[in-house]
């Protein structure tokens, strides 16, 4: 096999997608940077070139880094959550017994409902009069809560909502990666004499990681971009309690016509969402390769 | 089969001609098409499309191409926003949130209207809505309906009690505590307003700025004047009304006018401030509160004359209309007496000609009128300033910290402060 021959002809299949990814993906970042580096603002008509007076003001600003760090919090507990969380379901389901298939799509709705109802959903469910949390806490003797109303608990109300939505989402993947385990490997060990937890610790999570990072890799993306769930459910409030990045950028680009400060937070989001993602690409380097299956 | 590719390729070419020119405006016949866009302002839109085809048979040369926009009012905003800095020329008149007019004159996005709009013209409207529509000297749009912020009180629970509805806020205080102490049931609340991080916040606090004699910028709209004491004091005792005074729920901070209006709707509340179109719904058929609450001004601090926020659509030209004056007749079709008049009639639009307020047909299908006329023609414009909406974005935030109790009022103002003065100076007028 020549080598250089194997490049040319991927270089050759790769270059249709690669010239959409370019226009739909590399032009549209680009532009953003560009952006970032002017003073543009629609009503005051003016477009100049301001270097990196954008990020000076940025980087004073208390409110964005507010929102970095409501951002990282959002991502870090809700991604945690739901991969704990789908990691326990999926072991769970992953076992035959009466029904199993009927749950295992039945666990799959919360993730098909548009996030826009999920979260009208959570909105009502967490009404501080009507709401079936307040209810259940009447039930149970307890003061109601106004969860959407305090800092403290709007965050957390958006990230349970978001552990809602997402948890399905893991544990599809992780009942996949379970289902590539080959069983005669448990049946080995127990033949072998070993416990439950023995097997878990020693075939099912080595087995299962490359999964768990893949999950893990679009769970936080995904986490450190959100919009909808909280914007619908507070539109960033209280106090910004619960204004991500994404909400922030919104804020500034289209609500109040900002462009070149907004196009700032953009840059700075994608950095992020970039570093992040390529330190976990990092990090499982050597799992993401078993698991595409490309020879050694 | 040749005759048949043949065919199928002139189809292909006519289509993508015809693709290619945008519905051209000019008719054969000579009629010119004029696009109006506007979100669907009145609930019902048939009251309207009637009114746009009768103008249609009164100029038989105009056609009236009528484009209803989404409902959020951001999305519109942004819809316009992108359409006119686009240079687009599908749209010639549009429906404007008040609080747009200058930021969208400023832009250059709509045209002067000083040669349409005689000043004996708008003589003919309440003041306040063309001091609103006036930027740097020129009109710019037209006042289609108005809005203030209102006191709603529940009439029955006041007489009960043997109470006045309330004219300053410690009498309200007072009342509330009165009605809560008389009453058994625990959940009724004291006063319920909007106080979501959201433009209604801004026209609440507002109303309370203004009425302790506070304001949020300087006259010529050059100098922010958070740090006046009036306006601290008037934004802690909002935060007072949650946490010292307990006389308004927790959930304010979540609540808009709609969340508002279903507590009060449902007898929750003693007093709630909202928009006049609460009314009619409050009076509806099967309504727990029909007949049983009172509106007026709101209350203000002593000494001091109540002020409301002045809301509103208003009509404007796009500055790349090729009809403006087909695009003016429209307008000024839509904002004429007799027009205003059907569609208060249809709909319960508050009408911006001041004559209506003395129509006799008028007032006795909408008796409510002569209570709102003088709410309405005091109601207050907010700052008058193309960066309006990059205000009110700061003083949500900051506003919202001082109700959550993140932010002491003079830490949050004095932020609010610095950050409008810094966007201020970027102004190059």
């Amino acid at each position: 096999m020549n080598s250089r021959g194997d490049t040319r002809t991927a270089v050759a299949f790769l270059l249709p997608a690669l010239s959409v990814l370019g226009l739909v993906a590399l032009y549209p970042i680009l532009a953003l940077f560009r952006l970032s580096f002017r003073e543009r603002i629609l009503p005051f008509g003016i477009d100049v070139f301001v270097g990196l007076n954008n990020y000076v003001t940025l980087f004073q600003t208390p409110r964005f880094w507010n929102s970095v760090a409501v951002t990282a919090y959002f991502a870090v507990v809700s991604v945690t959550l739901e991969v704990l969380l789908g990691l326990g379901i999926a072991l769970l389901l992953a076992r035959s017994f009466r029904g199993v298939g009927w749950i295992r799509a039945l666990i799959l709705l919360p993730w098909a409902i548009p996030t826009v109802v999920t979260a009208k959903l959570w909105d009502w469910m967490y009404h501080p009069d009507l709401g079936v949390l307040n209810f259940l806490l009447a039930k149970g003797g307890l003061p109601p809560v106004h969860w959407l109303a305090t800092p403290a608990t709007a965050i957390h109300a958006a990230i349970l909502a978001d552990v809602w939505k997402m948890t399905p989402f893991a544990v599809i993947l992780l009942l996949a990666g379970l289902a590539m385990i080959p069983g005669d490997l448990y049946r080995a060990a127990s033949l072998d004499g070993a416990t439950r937890w023995h097997m878990f610790r020693h075939i099912t999570m080595p087995l299962l990681r490359p999964m768990l990072l893949v999950v893990v890799l679009f769970r936080v993306i995904d986490a450190l971009r959100v919009f909808d769930l909280p914007y619908v459910l507070t539109g960033g409030g209280p106090a910004d309690a619960t204004e991500t990045l994404s909400i922030y950028a919104y804020k500034m680009l289209f609500q109040t016509f900002q462009f070149g400060y907004g196009s700032a937070i953009g840059v700075v989001m994608f950095l992020l969402v970039a570093l992040a993602s390529i330190f976990q690409l990092w990090i499982g380097r050597n799992d993401f390769r078993r698991l595409v299956g490309r020879a050694p | 089969m040749l005759r048949l590719s043949f065919a199928v390729y002139a189809c292909i070419a006519w289509l993508l001609i015809g693709g290619c020119v945008p519905g051209s405006s000019m008719e054969e016949d000579g009629r010119v098409t004029i696009v109006f866009k506007h979100g669907k302002v009145f609930g019902d839109p048939r009251p309207l499309e009637r009114m746009l085809r009768r103008f249609e048979e009164m100029h038989p040369a105009i056609q009236v191409r009528d484009e209803p926009l989404p409902p959020s009012t951001d999305q519109q905003h942004q819809i316009y926003a992108i359409n006119l800095e686009g240079g687009g020329e599908g749209l010639d008149v549009l429906a404007m949130d008040v609080i747009w007019v200058p930021e969208f004159s400023r832009a250059g996005w709509i045209r002067p209207l000083d040669e349409y709009f005689s000043s004996g013209a708008q003589a003919l409207f309440l003041p306040n809505t063309i001091q609103a529509a006036t930027y740097q000297g020129r009109v710019w749009s037209v006042p289609w309906n108005i809005d203030a912020g209102v006191l709603f009180y529940r009439k029955d629970l006041l007489e009960k009690h043997a109470r006045p509805p309330p004219s300053t806020w410690g009498e309200m205080l007072d009342t509330i505590r009165i009605v809560l102490a008389g009453e058994a049931d625990t959940g009724l609340y004291g006063f319920i307003w909007q106080g979501r991080q959201y433009e209604g916040l801004i026209c609440n606090a507002l109303e309370f700025i203004w009425g302790n004699g506070g304001e949020v910028l300087a006259a010529d709209a050059r100098h922010a004047t958070l740090t006046m004491p009036a306006t601290r004091d008037a934004l802690s005792f909002m935060r007072d009304l949650i946490h010292r005074y307990h006389v308004s729920p927790e959930l304010i901070l979540t609540a808009d006018e709609e969340t508002s209006r279903h507590l009060f709707g449902t007898g929750r509340a003693v007093f709630t401030r909202n928009w006049p179109y609460a009314w009619t719904l409050f009076e509806r058929e099967g309504s727990p509160v029909r007949g049983k609450m009172g509106l007026g001004s709101l209350p203000t601090f002593d000494g001091r004359t109540p002020v409301s926020t002045l809301g509103g659509w208003h009509l404007g030209i796009s500055r790349h209309s090729k009809h403006p004056e087909a695009a003016w007749q429209l307008i000024e079709f839509l904002t004429s007496s007799e027009t205003q008049k059907s569609m208060t009639l249809a709909t319960g639009m508050l009408p911006t000609q001041s004559a209506l307020y003395d129509d006799t047909e008028l007032l006795a299908v909408q008796p409510i009128l002569r209570k709102l006329r003088p709410i309405l023609a005091a109601a207050r414009p907010r700052p008058v300033t193309p960066f309006y909406p990059i205000v009110s974005q700061i003083l949500q935030s900051e506003f919202s910290a001082i109700l959550a109790q993140r932010r002491p009022p003079h830490i949050a103002l004095q932020s609010a402060q610095r950050q409008l003065e810094r966007l201020l100076r970027l102004d190059p007028l």
